[in-house]
Formats: structure tokens, sequence, C-alpha cells
């Protein structure tokens, strides 16, 4: 990674700006970034392929009476980025004007997000990351002999910048790592598996050796699964499809689903969308978070914005556009063409996951599944990818061909208890969530 | 963009290659350029165009795989990404199984060129847009008052892919894509809905011009509005008789994936020690075939250079063979049939699917439907997903009917299916003679996305798991 890269990304997005707006656009944002990735891929308890790819790639939105003209290119040359502009300006042009659009985001200040690059981890080369994702073969088949493990590490660099036409400039250079492991065990027909990840923005927040007998472990456990009977049941959300349920309120909160008439929680702003145990703080300013930056894509200043609290709904999603034209204040959410939430942090509650399975008399478990409801309708009919039956208290077996469902509303207003302990990612706190009156699907 | 200029550059890294003393290499160019445009809300505000160009190298040396990439089209930048890719051959080798075996190949040199009646870069943009605003207003017609949002959008794309390799292929395809995608989200009080429909094909902008509003838009909001008085669906286990659309997304995730040649070979599929034996039914028999003119997931060659061909998966519930790279093919000891793809320049080639479907049979959907005395007919697929080493999957209908006694009942919502993929398919118990293959979509796998498309008759099957509310 060049020391001048920042320099470089940022000179690219100012010619393109430049460029759009001498060919007649009357508004301009430019993007452009370019890095690396080193990549191990494993299959089989070996590996399969190393990887490097580089790339550099430069993104220009001009409007013209409102209309938005998207031009993007691979290559971080000032001719490309010359190209680009000229091409978004007259693609805006010929669009339809939007009476809507008021102005881009103007100049700001931007809070420094400490831990966002770590020198270290970009200086990982690719034997370093071998040795990560192979000792977690040695640790799989050390849990169990058969184990079969499949997966990959890679490591990231990445310089960004952002300007437009009424003076923002923004850059911020991060880096990333991450892991993932799938192992598989099998008894005659009978199959186990299980998949771990760890991601991190510095060396210090990957712990890669642990996770190949972690999931060798929760492999074997999900041996000899069965069908529960359809029921309605409470269920245990663990800490992955936990969040995947609290998380999956944000696409929905989207002011641009809102403003579009295509959301369900049209109409229920400062009112109760959850039980009182559910309060969502998003910080993309936290430090080392995997979602933490200094601006959204709009060149819009981050800050730390509640959500939910308590189960009221406290805002929506905004970005420039959206907040300009619901006269609304800007959360500062932009994708630079979308709306996304960041690091989204549930408030914790006062009894521990252990003490919340415990009092379950009859219900499920769900590890791993996909609980986001449509962001139209709200309804939520999802397989369970990996759960276990609770029976007094206990987890007792694993779950196969096991669904639920309902609206996304009712199960988060049947939240009753958010676990006082968690799993932590960087940016992320995973807590394990209880929800009552759940349809589960199944056999009988 | 000079594709002669990038031709003779891939023939000379090429040359160098042979100086790295690899044991194999190569050399893929890979060009796009994309054009859309969205209509919401009666506003045509935004519009689009892309490109992008690189090169992706894959090496074996010292028994190892090795990938470089890089967007830069200087030589100088692409014979470093050769020396990097040797490099990341060496990272592999740390850790080997076994040295990597490349099936024999007979080197081919060809050029194929995209075919279309309107190329779509010379239409010009006011008649897109007039056929866009047309398929606005037949939906919006149709949903009258109960349109909440309307969204068109029309995008195509040319493509060039170049594979050069150690062994003397030099192939280069040309695609052009064109794609249309009509959502609308209805309403009824605090009730909405949404469905969706979708038309993509290897094609010019003809496939627009023979795509009338009352077969595209229209259909997606009739099916929005008579969402909005359909019941939630039932939970529980039920016999189940499966649309083309559904069945597409049934033979993509619950089976595709699992004759994917490299899950098979590392202990992720279902299927393997099964070859030559039943997994399904007498009335399932699976092919996924990426020479149909026209369809979304087709392709002259591969991204290592081989053919595109017809490739029987399952004959009669027989399972028949496997999708297959260079490599997985010589680790099985059959020929090469054409089955690895690379999501542009960035990435390296992996076994994928292209058209993939179930064969049909002799029923009228009637005759499947007579003897079900409760169950639920699932259509208008949406998505779904499998974890294919344990053999379960999911699949998302738009809509469900009951089918009562017999005969279509009422409708029903918010439906999603799982199932065993195995149970599933042994307990197939038959197959209507109408056919789609209909299911035009990306993808995903291992971080790629590939355009593929998926279809088959009505599916009758004992039972599967609705996850209901009822």
């Amino acid at each position: 990674m060049s020391a001048d890269g920042l320099e470089r990304v940022l000179r690219i997005v100012e010619v393109a700006c430049a460029a759009a707006m001498r060919a007649g656009a009357e508004f301009v944002d430019a993007a452009a970034e370019h890095g690396e990735t080193r990549s191990v891929a494993v299959e089989k308890n070996a590996i399969k392929s190393s990887d490097a790819r580089r790339w550099g790639a430069v993104s220009v939105r001009a409007f013209s009476r409102g209309a938005t003209g998207w031009s993007s290119a691979s290559g971080l040359s000032e001719e490309t980025a010359r190209q680009a502009g000229e091409q978004a300006a007259g693609l805006a042009r010929a669009a339809e004007p939007d009476p809507d659009f008021v102005d881009l985001v103007g100049p700001a200040d931007y809070a420094a997000v400490p831990g966002l690059f770590d020198p270290r981890l970009a200086e990982v080369a690719g034997p370093q990351i071998a040795d990560w994702i192979t000792q977690n073969i040695d640790a799989a088949r050390g849990v169990a002999a058969d184990a079969v493990m499949s997966g990959g590490a890679n490591v990231r660099w990445r310089q960004w910048a952002l300007a437009n036409n009424l003076g923002v400039r923004a850059s911020q250079a991060s880096t990333s790592g991450s892991l993932f492991v799938e192992v598989v065990v099998r008894r005659g027909d009978d199959v186990g598996s299980f998949y771990e990840w760890d991601a991190g923005r510095s060396l210090s927040d990957l712990a890669p050796e642990d996770l190949g007998a972690k999931a060798a472990e929760e492999a074997l456990r999900y041996l000899k699964s069965r069908v529960v009977k359809t029921a309605t049941l409470p269920v245990v959300l663990g800490p992955r499809a936990g969040l995947s349920l609290l998380t999956g309120l944000c696409g929905a909160a989207s002011a641009e689903e809102v403003q579009r008439n295509r959301s369900f929680l049209i109409g229920r702003l400062g009112k109760q969308v959850a039980s009182e145990h559910v309060t969502l703080v998003d910080d993309p300013l936290i430090p080392r978070g995997l979602g933490s930056g200094v601006c959204d894509g709009d060149g819009f200043p981050h800050r730390r914005v509640t959500l939910v609290e308590r189960g009221v709904l406290k805002t929506y999603l905004h970005n420039h556009y959206t907040a300009r034209k619901g006269n609304a204040e800007n959360t500062g959410h932009s994708t630079r063409g979308g709306i996304s939430a960041t690091n989204v942090i549930p408030s914790l509650g006062t009894k521990t996951a252990a003490e919340i399975i415990a009092e379950v008399n009859d219900g499920i478990y769900i590890t791993l599944g996909r609980l986001a409801p449509d962001t139209a309708s709200g309804q939520i009919s999802a397989m369970v990818d990996a759960g276990f039956r609770i029976e007094k208290g206990e987890l007792t077996y694993p779950l196969k061909n096991t669904m639920v469902a309902g609206h996304g509303l009712e199960l988060l207003a049947n939240i009753d208890a958010i676990s006082s302990d968690y799993r932590a990612e960087p940016g992320m706190v995973l807590p394990t969530v209880q929800v009552q009156g759940v349809r589960v699907a199944g056999g009988g | 963009m000079d594709l002669g200029g990038m031709r003779r550059q891939l023939e000379r890294l090429r040359g160098l290659a042979f100086k790295c003393k690899v044991e194999f290499a190569e050399m893929r160019f890979a060009a796009s350029r994309s054009s859309s445009l969205m209509l919401q809300d009666g506003r045509a505000d935004r519009m689009g165009a892309g490109e992008r160009a690189g090169l992706g190298v894959r090496v074996v040396a010292a028994g190892a795989w090795g990938f470089a990439s890089s967007e830069s089209a200087a030589f100088d930048d692409w014979a470093a990404c050769l020396d990097l890719a040797v490099d990341m051959a060496k990272v592999s080798a740390q850790r080997l199984a076994e040295p990597v075996v490349l099936a024999d190949t007979t080197p081919i040199v060809d050029e194929v060129h995209a075919a279309y009646d309107l190329d779509p870069s010379e239409v010009p943009l006011e008649r897109k847009l007039a056929a866009v605003r047309g398929y606005e207003e037949a939906s919006a017609c149709r949903a009258c008052d109960h349109v909440a949002n309307v969204m068109t959008a029309y995008s195509d794309a040319r493509q060039v892919e170049m594979v050069c390799n150690t062994r003397g292929t030099l192939v280069s395809s040309e695609s052009v894509r064109t794609m249309i995608w009509h959502a609308i989200t209805t309403q009824n009080g605090s009730v909405r809905q949404r469905a969706s429909e979708r038309r993509a094909r290897q094609s010019g902008f003809e496939l627009v011009e023979g795509t009338p509003g009352s077969e595209f838009s229209a259909k997606a909001a009739a099916r929005a509005v008579s969402l909005l008085s359909a019941q939630p669906a039932p939970a529980g286990k039920f016999p189940a008789i499966f649309h083309p659309s559904i069945a597409g997304l049934l033979v993509h995730e619950a089976i595709g994936h699992n004759t994917e040649g490299d899950l098979v070979l590392t202990g992720q599929s279902i299927l393997e020690g099964k070859l030559g034996t039943q997994v399904a039914a007498e009335c399932i028999s699976i092919v996924d075939d990426s020479t149909i003119p026209g369809s979304w997931g087709s392709y002259a060659y591969d991204s290592e250079g081989v053919a595109g061909q017809k490739r029987v998966l399952v004959d009669e519930g027989v399972l028949k063979g496997f999708l297959h790279s260079l490599e997985t093919a010589a680790k099985m000891g059959v020929t090469p049939n054409g089955s690895a793809r690379a999501d542009g320049f960035l990435h390296r080639p992996i076994v994928r699917m292209s058209n993939t479907m179930i064969l049909p049979g002799e029923n009228s959907l009637e005759e499947l439907m007579q003897d079900i005395d409760l169950g639920i007919l699932l259509r208008g697929g949406q998505w779904g997903y499998v974890q294919s080493e344990k053999g379960q999957y999911t699949c998302h209908a738009g809509e469900g009917v009951m089918i009562r006694d017999g005969e279509l009942a009422e409708q029903v919502r918010d439906v999603s299916i799982s199932g065993m993929t195995l149970d599933t398919l042994a307990n197939a118990l038959g197959v209507s003679r109408d056919f789609e293959l209909e299911m035009p979509g990306n993808c995903g796998k291992n971080g790629q996305s590939m355009p593929v498309n998926g279809g088959g008759p009505y599916i009758k099957v004992k039972e599967v798991v609705v996850g209901g509310q009822a």
C-alpha cells in the first residue's frame, strides 16, 4: 500500500467532479477507492487456492434538475475519472427531473474514528493467512478425527475518498480481516455441520486459532437431528439469529422505503414497534467497529442515533435526500444510492442466556436462521438453519426441516427477554433473545 | 476497448507464463459495459452506466493453485499480476492435500459473437423510456386504487471474456444481456403486499419489444392485488404441487448445488458416493444445459475455455453425473463438461450451474391435483437457499393456493417451504407436461454472482413443511 494512496484517490474524485461540472451538471459527487485483498481458501482440510485481488474504481453521481446520472468505471486513471464525470452529467441531463431533490451535503468536520486502519494487519502476507486457516484444520480434527473443514481467510486494505461540488472532501484508509470455517461430520447418512466466523479491523481483534475446534464441537452436537411437531411455542434466538430479527427492523425503517410507501413501518414513528425490552442504538463511531466510518456515503458526518427506545420507533433511517424530502433530521445512513444501518447495538437485559433457556419448559432454540421480516408486508417465514428442541429448560435434540413464521411486529412485540451476556464482535453486540408464541412448523 | 490489442497482449503474457515454468497458466481478460434506467413514481429520474475491465491470472505451480487480478490494461501490470499469481501458488503449497491435476483438453481457438436483433446501445433512450413507461401504466391500470408504489427497471450489458491458457486455448466469448424488472407494492388499509416480474435473456432490445405489459407488469399487479385479500398460509406438513417457477428454485437450490463437482469432492454434497444410484422418483429427470439459445444462463465457452454443453444429471431418478471443472473432472476420471465459470476478472473459475431444469412428463395439472384432499399449490417463486451438506433447503413462494378435494380453492400468502432434498426427490409423485424455463437470476457462491436460469414442469410431492401462521 503506497503512502500517497489517499492523495491519489482524492485527486481522482476531484477530477471527476470537475469534469461533470464542466459538462453541465448542477451538483455532483464522486467516490473512488482502491485496495487489495489476499485470501486463502480451504476445501476438505487442504488449501484450495491463494488469491490476491487488486482493484480500483470510481463512481460519479451527477444531478441536473434533480435527475440523477450515475457512471462507474474500473481503474483509477484521471482519464477514466474525467470520462465518468462527463458521462454522468450527460445521463443526468437525459433523465427526468426530480422536484424532491434540493441539494447535496455541505462540508463538515468529521470526528476521528480510532482503529479503522491497522498497519500490522495491512502487512499480513499470504503465508500468515494460510497459517491462520490451516491451524484450524488441525484443531477441528483434534475434536473429531473425521471432521471435514472448508472455509477461508482474508485480509484487505482499502483507501477511499469522496468529494462533491459543495466542498465535501472525505477520505479514509481501512483494514479488515476475516475467517470463515465450516465443519462437517458424518456418521453414515447422518450429517452434523456448523460454521463459525471471526472478523476485525485490527490484528488484535482477530482470534483466528479458535474457530475450527468450536465449529467441530458444534457440528457434533447437530448429529441425530429430528423433526418437531407443528405448534405455537416460545422461541429462544441465539446471538446470531437474534441479531437478524432485531436488525431486520432497520430495512423497513429506511426512509426511502417509507417515503416510497412500501414499508410496514409507515405511520409507526413514535409508536410501539417492539416490546419494552428492545432498545436499539446505531453507532458508526465505535472504535474498530466493522460498520464504523467517518461519514456516510453522502459525506454527512457519522453520529450515534437511537433507533428504538423501549420498543418505540424514534426515527427512520435517513440520507440527505430523504431528510430534505421529508423535512426530517439527517441520520447519516446513506450508502450512496441506498440506506443502511451501521453498528446496531441492542440494550441488554438482566438474565443470562442460560437462565432464559432454563425457564423454557417446551420450546425451540434457533442458533442460525434468517428472521428479517419482508420490508413491505412485515411477514417472516424462515427455515431454522440450525437449532435445538428445548424441554424442561434443557437443549435436548437438534432440529431438522423446521420453520418459524409470524408478522415481524408480532414477534418483536412478543420479545420478553434479552440476555445480559452476549457474543461480542468489533462494533457488534449479539445477545440471546426470547420470543413468546411463535408458530413453529415441522411434522404432524 | 481495443479487443484485438487485448488478445495480442494475452498471447504475449502466455509467452511469459511459459518462461515461468509453471505447470499451467490461464489468463482471462474480462470486460463489461452496461446501462440502466429506473422508473419510479412516474419519473425516470435515475439513469446509469458502467464499465469494468481487467485481468485474472490463475496458475498451477509446485502442484498448487495461485490467483491474482488487476484492473489495469498495461502489459507491465499484467506481467506483475502473473508473478503475483505464482507467489500465491507458493502460499497454497504450504498445505496441499495432493498436487493439482487437470483433465486433458484439446486446445480451442475461437471467437464467439453475441446474437441479437436490436443492439441495445443503438436504441435511442426515448424508445427505452417509452417501453418502460408502458409497463408502469399497464401495472398501475391493473392495480387501480391499491397501488402503493411501482418500480420498473431496465438494464442491458455487453460482456466479453477472453480465456487464454498454456495448453494453447484462446477463446473469446461475447454476450449481450437485456433485463426488465417490475415490482409493485399494493395496499389495503395496513396490509401491504408486493409482487414482481422479471424477464431476462441473452438478447438485444427485441426482448422488450416482444414483451407486452399485459404479459409482464400487469401480471405482477394482478398478483399483488389478489394477495391483499389472501389469508396467511397454514403451518405444517402438506401434500404440495410446485409451479414451474418453484420447480426452478427447487432444482437449483435443492439439487443443482449438490451436483457441483467441487462440493461433491469436498464432502459438502449429499450426493457424494451416490453416482449411479436411485436418488429420486422415476418421474424426475434433471439436466443442466448451457447451450439453450438466448437463455440467461447460457454460454458458448466456460471460463476455462471448455465448450458449454447439455449435462444429464439425473435420468429417471438415477444420478448420472455432476458438473465439472478441469480439476474436478480429473479427480473423478471423467471428461470436463464446461461448468467452470468466473464472475469477471476478480475471481477464479469455480463449478457453477447454467440453465438447470427438471424435464416435463405426461400429466396435466388437473391430473396431479385430483387425489389431493388437502394440499397446497405453490407459485411465484422468489428466492431460496440450501445447506448442501445436510440436504436441507428452503424456497420462498410469492403465493399459494390451497387444494381441497382435488380442486384449487382459496389463495394464501407469505409462504416459504423447507424440505430435505432426498426426501422431496424420492417423494415426487408426478410431473406435468406443461413446462417453463423462466427463472432467470443471479446465483451466489463463494462471493461470486453468475447468471443462471431454472425451470421445470408442475411437480407433485407427497409432503413439504410449510412455514405458515395459521
